[in-house]
């Protein structure tokens, strides 16, 4: 993978330049959180996000879009105008969880709604240092080798630069004048020195290991039901989880007319609706049932089909629970450690 | 739509604001469709020439607080093939039936009316509309929200059953990406409460009071100990929670306290 560096004063001049290739979006404070936004002036930029309240999935699939105008039999899709666009401040979770998404919307069929704005969507990640909520290391995704356009890694005073793609290739040349092709063994003994501190710095104590296999021998837990009183069934937890990709698509039509847009939202496996089948059949009817699905998936159904955990650490839904019930009180009380009720 | 295909509708009110109507209204955008993709028969807010035919779609607004309206509510239903029941007043009594399921209406109308004498009408509690008559579809909202409103219209006058997804506040919530003010331990009814008006309240930092009514999933004895375990008071909750919920929060609640 080539390399190349840039100086810490560079950066905004360096995103300013990249801007030919698109509309710019990074993280920027509002309040008390970072949203993900489109933004002009490069100094909005937050570099000390950790992770921003609704991850780059609102951006590939809005959480409502029309998918098409129909009228009689025809239909139009609005596919063609979607505009060029720049991610910029991705940390390793979310690029993991950019490439469960990927291969979700693809895998089987190619579904346009996503793989068109895909397209159209460059990948700039940046390099973080965890907080208290962040347990990447646990699900292996606190490094990428994949998934992005450009990796920036902040080694103090400056920042090195990883090329994951050709578009990523021509970023960097764009800006010839601040770009510095010349990696010395000294930067590499930086980088390498980073790695380490990095490493030290995860504060979450939570093992992943068998997760599978406890699962299946906890499918007639108690656990369930005692977490299903709790769960508010308030879909928080899905609506900012990078990898939770549900949808529900409905038809808006007009007054009087054979004439509406099919739209698409997001939906989540915590609604009731969401298991509900024809004649009114519900596959899992109460809470507990919801809530086990959702982890389960996670955690040992995704792993059985993709050979990883649909969770890649990033702490969101621990951030967003109001009544706690997440990846890693599930995880502990699944192994019987403590956990304060 | 060919004009021997479009349905008979009216529109009435009862106690209520008028806000449900006055949204229709409202929607200057909406209205000529509206008007023209039906026959309206009545809507005494909106024009003179009313009558009381046979209806496909009765669209009622309101809770029913004297004898006269439910015997009004009564006929009209008999007449109507489909009965919607629109805001927050008809579909669970609205601020009006915050005291629903307690013992002691009498007292409570004493206290507000004294011994005065109902000449033209015999008042009673104040209830929804499905208490009397049995109600097809309920689109809530303290005013219904235009376009929901409109979305769901359209599906019935071409006898479809449109679907309100079963989402609460905070799905909506979420998606404007707001600073979610239970965390902070903010007294929101938001995870109780059904969807349909774009989170406006929490979006502009105020606490969702419940006036679109429970969403099916309510959790209503947890999100109860929670707002306790935040240092709320039973009262607090209890007052919140009745507010806009009316009938919608009866059960729940006798449940969680004995007696309301
Ligand atoms: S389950 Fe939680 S920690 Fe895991 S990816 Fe989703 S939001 Fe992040
Ligand atoms: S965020 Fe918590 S309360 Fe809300 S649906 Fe998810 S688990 Fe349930
Ligand atoms: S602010 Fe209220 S409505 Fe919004 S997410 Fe929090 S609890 Fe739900
Ligand atoms: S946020 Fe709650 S109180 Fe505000 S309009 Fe919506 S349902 Fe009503």
């Amino acid at each position: 993978m080539r390399a190349v560096k840039l100086r810490k004063q560079d950066l905004p001049a360096f995103l300013k330049c990249v801007q030919s290739f698109g509309e710019l979006w990074g993280p920027v404070r509002e309040k008390d959180r970072q949203v993900l936004k489109k933004t002009d002036d490069v100094n909005q930029i937050d570099l000390t996000t950790i992770r921003t309240s609704l991850p780059f999935k609102k951006l590939l699939f809005p959480p409502r879009f029309s998918m098409f105008h129909f009228s009689g039999n025809k239909y139009t899709t609005s596919l063609e105008h979607l505009p060029n666009r720049i991610i910029f401040g991705l940390h390793p979770c979310d690029i993991h969880a950019l490439l469960i998404m990927d291969d979700f919307f693809t895998r089987s069929f190619d579904d346009p709604y996503y793989t068109e704005r895909r397209k159209k969507t460059a990948i700039i990640g940046f390099s973080c240092i965890p907080d208290e909520k962040c347990f990447c290391h646990a699900t292996k995704t606190d490094t990428v080798e994949e998934g992005f356009d450009l990796f920036l890694t902040d080694l103090d005073d400056f920042f090195l630069i990883w090329v994951g793609s050709s578009l990523g290739d021509d970023m960097t040349r764009e800006c010839p004048k601040i770009i510095d092709e010349g990696i010395l063994p000294e930067d590499l003994k930086k980088y390498v020195e980073w790695r380490k501190y990095r490493n030290s710095q995860f504060k979450m104590d939570i093992d992943l290991t068998s997760m599978p296999e406890i699962f299946d021998l906890s499918y007639d837990s108690v656990i369930w039901e005692e977490e299903g009183e709790k769960c508010l069934s308030c879909g928080a937890c899905t609506i900012v989880c990078p990898t939770c990709p549900c949808y529900h698509v409905y038809d808006k039509i007009e007054m009087g007319k054979i004439e509406g847009e099919r739209m698409r939202q997001w939906d989540s496996c915590l609604f009731k609706e969401y298991s509900m089948v024809a004649e009114g059949h519900n596959f899992r009817e109460s809470r507990a049932e919801r809530l086990k699905l959702r982890f389960t998936h996670k955690l040992q159904a995704f792993v059985g089909e993709y050979g990883k955990p649909a969770c890649v650490g990033c702490g969101r839904c621990i951030e967003t629970c109001p009544v706690d019930i997440d990846i890693a009180t599930i995880v502990r009380r699944l192994r019987g450690e403590e956990v304060k009720v | 739509m060919l004009e021997n295909q479009k349905k008979d509708v009216g529109l009435y009110g009862f106690t209520g604001c008028n806000g449900d109507q006055l949204t229709i209204i409202h929607s200057e955008d909406k209205l000529l469709d509206f008007w023209q993709s039906v026959h309206i028969k009545s809507f005494s807010l909106a024009k003179s020439d009313n009558d009381d035919s046979d209806l496909d779609i009765a669209l009622v607004e309101g809770s029913i607080s004297n004898q006269e309206q439910a015997e009004h509510m009564k006929e009209i239903r008999k007449r109507s093939k489909k009965l919607i029941a629109i805001g927050n007043c008809a579909c669970y009594g609205g601020v009006q039936a915050m005291e629903l399921g307690s013992k002691g209406w009498d007292q409570r109308f004493r206290k507000v009316y004294g011994d005065a004498f109902f000449e033209l009408r015999t008042p009673i509690e104040s209830k929804p509309i499905d208490v009397f008559v049995d109600v097809d579809f309920y689109i809530p909202g303290c005013p219904i929200n235009a376009d929901q409103f409109f979305y769901c219209f359209a599906h019935l006058i071409q006898d479809h059953v449109p679907t309100i997804p079963d989402h609460p506040v905070c799905a909506e919530c979420r998606w404007r990406e707001n600073d979610c003010l239970l965390l902070k331990g903010i007294l929101c009814l938001g995870p109780l409460t059904a969807s349909g008006c774009n989170a406006v309240c929490p979006s502009h930092n105020l606490p969702c009071l419940g006036c679109w009514g429970p969403v099916e999933e309510a959790n209503v004895s947890s999100e109860f100990n929670l707002l306790k375990e935040k240092g709320l008071t039973q009262e607090e909750i209890k007052r919140r929670f009745r507010m806009h919920n009316g009938s919608g929060i009866i059960k729940p609640l006798k449940k969680i306290l004995g007696v309301l």
